[in-house]
């Protein structure tokens, strides 16, 4: 079915916006569509999170409406025709701002809770204690989903080296509270505790990260005590990077907070195995479960000496760290899941909860398969698109094909191109959806910049996805309601949003030819249900496979299938005409972009010129924004799929300086007329081709390229006999028969995941 | 104070906070002790009813209020207590329309709150009438079995 969420504001960083990114990821896995919305958003979050007007009455088969503080999305809810459940965050009781103008917003917002319990389908608490809350509200129906955390965010490698560095350099021990500052979270008890601590431990010191308001009366007194104790850190909030190094550097958690509806970083530290000490206060000894140490009463030197004893007991702190890893099974992304399937329960309109595998269908009828692809068509460029469309056709004989794709053209702005809807493709039906957001690139480069760079929460990677793009809630949205109708659904690139949003949705009966390098997005936990949901993954080469293994140990079973090349009659001497090419040539067939490696090439290559008076000429054909100009070099444009075949037949080598190739049909098009390549050595798929072949160079840099050049200059006839020996791997009838085997698996459920 | 925990002995470290605290000479006295009980339900309408009437008055002032630290926070919140204590005629003057408004507002919330209460009540007890007049079902007789042997009437 179909979940939207509506929570009042997104903001990177609070509590509740996270929890609705974690809820669609857990909505997804079960088999639910959706997209969130929110009453305000954050800037520059627009892809990942749309305005609550434009969430529309009839658009979904359920909204869940994330309720804390009042709000007047909570009066729209009211009025709202179609079923929404209520996720409740808990609301700090007014006493702790009696006098202040949040008092009367967190009354409120109690008095709206008791106002939705009358409209609500189910209330979710996100523990016990919200769960009891919301019945005392008057839920009929309430459930338990709490919120999770993954893991692996916090393992050491996430954390801010240099941050850490600049933590650990100082006195001990380092005690770390993280929250906002703000009344009910007790600053002023963990500064009494720091006080009493510096009486054990004079170079003690106490690190609060979080947001507070520096303006009010109580966090200027805050930071007067502080400074006048010494040893004490106001952080402000920290990116993620720095929050691990943080909770990887301290030597203790410490919770003095007086109300937590779930208490998050509680279960962060755990995860960061951070021993925590925390004042089992509303729902905190719940989120504990027992684990790590609780304590009912403040009283601060008795606290302290606690505090030493866990820094300086190595056998206690053991201990703790190792029941609270035991902790985080019961708050892991499964536990939610499982808990958030039982609570809708019974809640949809009249889909199907999730996508069942289609009934075998009686006598010889044609499989149906759907492929999902970012784009698609005959005048469409890429690689993996190219792909894709081969497949598709060459399947379309004996398996019914639907190709799901968008009405995107160009790969760098997703801008709208082809007609929404049905058209075909010879024997291939295609179905368009229109992209809902153009990428705007220098943004967009500044973004991937600062997210490569060190390690992300859930919504960071979310948000980077999202700006990836294309943005196609429809197709989602479809992969969601029609799974039924296939036996299997093919997903082609794993760096896509509609491939990394669209696996876990139909993950039983989900096919990804990953085409996968080795580049920083793959380091993205987002990407995870890519590799390690679907039934199985298609692989190009054996170095895709071997670096998917290395990244995703948990990956879903993986086979070599790739592409099938087989060359037409091809005749040099018509392309040189043709193009008035005198002498020896390089070819590049590709788009002409920096991210291709063409510029690096360029470069070398005016070397090359510079050096030898004979070097080759350097013909590049394919669209792109890259000026190609110097000496010997030509630029052709796009070119006919004939004049393609009639150029690499006749030049002295194919040049691919990509460092990123899953499979490089370039390459084996180039083996298949016989002709030899020259390779970028950075790329284990390039360098793994010329080394089975025996056909081919590789370079690193300008010296490398010339000796590339120079002895396949020198070899060329002999080292076109091995390329065409190497091509005879790539037959199509043996990649049909892959696919065709591995969706009749789909079909009769058989090869299930993760078999390894 | 009570330690809870179940990887340690809550005992064990509270004997060995003890003797800390005795071999420094001290002794902790009591603290503030957690709470972890539910907060009671805000009823919607006395709630609304109770929140129109405390601003109904347009020209009260709120709790001063800035978000902004350092001097320029300070300065803020001495300019906003200047205009206040200055211009409050003004206030009144501006905003005295508003405050007779929300006095109807609150008024005509008051009563049709008052309204819809007396009718759930109605309800209630229509409901009650109902339910006791329904009576109870009855158990189902036996179905007469018919011979196997004996004539059927002609129609």
């Amino acid at each position: 079915m179909i979940v939207h969420q509506l929570l009042p504001s997104f903001v990177p960083g609070d509590a509740m916006s996270a929890a609705a990114i974690g809820l669609r990821l857990l909505l997804r896995r079960l088999g639910h569509a959706g997209e969130v919305f929110a009453g305000e958003v954050a800037p520059g979050f627009g892809s990942l999170v749309r305005p609550a007007r434009a969430l529309r009455s009839g658009s979904c088969d359920l909204v869940l409406y994330h309720h804390g503080i009042a709000s007047p999305l909570a009066g729209r809810m009211l009025l709202w025709r179609g079923p929404f459940g209520v996720v409740f965050h808990n609301i700090t009781p007014a006493r702790f701002y009696a006098g202040t103008r949040l008092e009367e917003p967190l009354r409120s917002g109690r008095a709206q809770l008791a106002a939705l319990a009358t409209r609500a389908a189910v209330g979710i608490g996100v523990s016990d204690l919200n769960a009891r809350e919301l019945t005392a509200a008057g839920f009929p129906k309430v459930t338990v989903v709490p919120l999770f955390v993954e893991s692996a965010r916090f393992d050491h490698e996430r954390a801010d080296a240099d941050f850490a560095r600049r933590l650990a350099d100082g006195g001990r021990p380092l005690v770390l509270a993280v929250g906002r500052v703000v009344p009910h979270k007790r600053v002023e008890d963990l500064l009494s505790l720091h006080a009493e601590l510096r009486a054990i431990h004079p170079q003690a010191r106490l690190l609060i990260v979080g947001k507070g308001a520096k303006g009010q009366a109580h966090h200027r007194a805050l930071e007067a005590r502080a400074r006048a104790l010494g040893g004490v850190t106001f952080s402000g909030p920290l990116a993620h990077a720095e929050l691990v190094a943080a909770y990887r550097t301290a030597d203790v958690y410490v919770s003095m907070s007086e109300h937590e509806g779930f208490g998050v970083p509680l279960v962060e530290a755990m995860a960061a195995e951070l021993p925590v000490l925390a004042f089992g206060a509303a729902a905190v000894r719940e989120t504990m479960g027992g684990h790590g140490l609780t304590f009912t009463e403040k009283r601060f030197a008795s606290l302290a000496e606690l505090v030493s004893l866990v820094v300086e007991d190595e056998s206690l702190r053991a201990r703790l760290i190792d029941g609270q890893r035991r902790r985080l099974d019961a708050l892991s992304p499964l536990a939610a899941e499982q808990a958030l399937g039982h609570a809708l329960q019974g809640l949809a309109r009249a889909a199907p909860a999730a996508a069942p595998l289609a009934p075998r269908r009686k006598g010889k009828v044609r499989p149906r398969l759907a492929l999902v692809v970012q784009r698609y068509g005959e005048t469409v460029t890429g690689g993996a698109e190219a792909h894709a469309r081969m497949i598709a056709q060459r399947l379309s004989a004996d398996v019914q094909v639907e190709v799901l794709t968008t009405t995107a053209k160009d790969h760098l702005t997703w801008t709208n191109a082809f007609t929404p809807g049905p058209e075909r493709d010879g024997d291939v039906k295609v179905l368009r959806f229109r992209v809902e957001r153009e990428r705007r690139m220098r943004a967009f480069n500044r973004l991937s910049e600062e997210r490569f760079a060190q390690g992300n929460d859930l919504v960071a990677e979310e948000h980077w996805l999202a700006e990836q793009g294309p943005v196609v809630p429809q197709l989602q949205e479809h992969l969601a309601r029609e799974a039924h109708q296939y036996d299997a659904v093919a997903f082609f690139t794993y760096l896509y949003a509609p491939t990394a949003w669209g696996v876990p949705l139909v993950a039983q009966k989900a096919l990804v030819v990953p085409t996968a390098h080795d580049e920083p997005p793959l380091r993205f936990d987002a990407f995870a249900d890519v590799f390690e949901r679907p039934r199985a993954l298609l692989c190009n080469t054996p170095e895709e496979v071997e670096l998917i293994r290395q990244r995703f140990p948990a990956a879903a079973r993986t086979r070599v299938v790739g592409v099938g090349v087989k060359a037409p009659n091809a005749r040099g001497a018509r392309f040189a005409e043709k193009y008035g090419l005198t002498g020896s040539y390089l070819l590049y067939v590709g788009r002409r972009e920096a991210g291709k490696g063409v510029g690096w090439l360029l470069e070398l290559h005016r070397v090359l010129v510079k050096r030898f008076h004979d070097a080759p000429t350097l013909v590049l054909a394919g669209d792109g924004d890259l000026p190609a100009r110097g000496e010997r070099v030509r630029a052709l444009g796009r070119i006919s799929e004939q004049d393609k075949w009639d150029g690499l037949s006749g030049a002295l080598a194919a040049v691919v300086p990509s460092q990123f190739e899953s499979l490089s049909l370039l390459a084996l098009e180039a083996f298949a007329c016989g002709t030899p390549v020259v390779v970028n050595a950075a790329s284990s798929v390039l360098a793994g081709h010329v080394a089975r072949s025996g056909a081919g160079a590789t370079f690193s840099d300008a010296e490398g390229y010339a000796d590339a050049v120079r002895r396949v200059g020198a070899a060329r006839k002999p080292l076109g006999v091995q390329a065409l020996r190497y091509s005879r791997r790539f037959d199509w009838s043996a990649v049909l028969d892959a696919w065709r085997e591995e969706i009749d698996r789909c079909r009769s459920g058989r090869g299930a995941a993760r078999t390894g | 104070m009570k330690l809870l925990g179940r990887d340690f002995s809550p005992r064990t470290v509270l004997q060995h906070v003890a003797a800390r605290l005795e071999a420094r000479g001290l002794a902790d006295g009591p603290g503030p002790m957690a709470e972890d009980g539910t907060e009671a339900r805000v009823d919607p309408m006395e709630f609304n009813l109770e929140a129109l009437a405390s601003h109904a008055d347009a020209t009260a002032p709120l709790p001063l209020e800035t978000h902004r630290g350092g001097l320029g926070g300070r300065a803020v919140v001495l300019v906003k207590r200047v205009f206040r204590a200055s211009c409050q005629v003004l206030i009144n003057e501006a905003l005295g329309r508003q405050t007779v408004f929300n006095g109807h507002v609150r008024d005509s919330y008051a009563q049709l709150a008052s309204r819809l209460q007396s009718l759930e009540l109605q309800l209630q007890s229509l409901r009650e009438v109902r339910t006791a007049k329904v009576p109870a079902p009855r158990a189902p007789r036996p179905a007469k079995k018919r011979s196997p042997r004996s004539p059927r009437r002609p129609s």
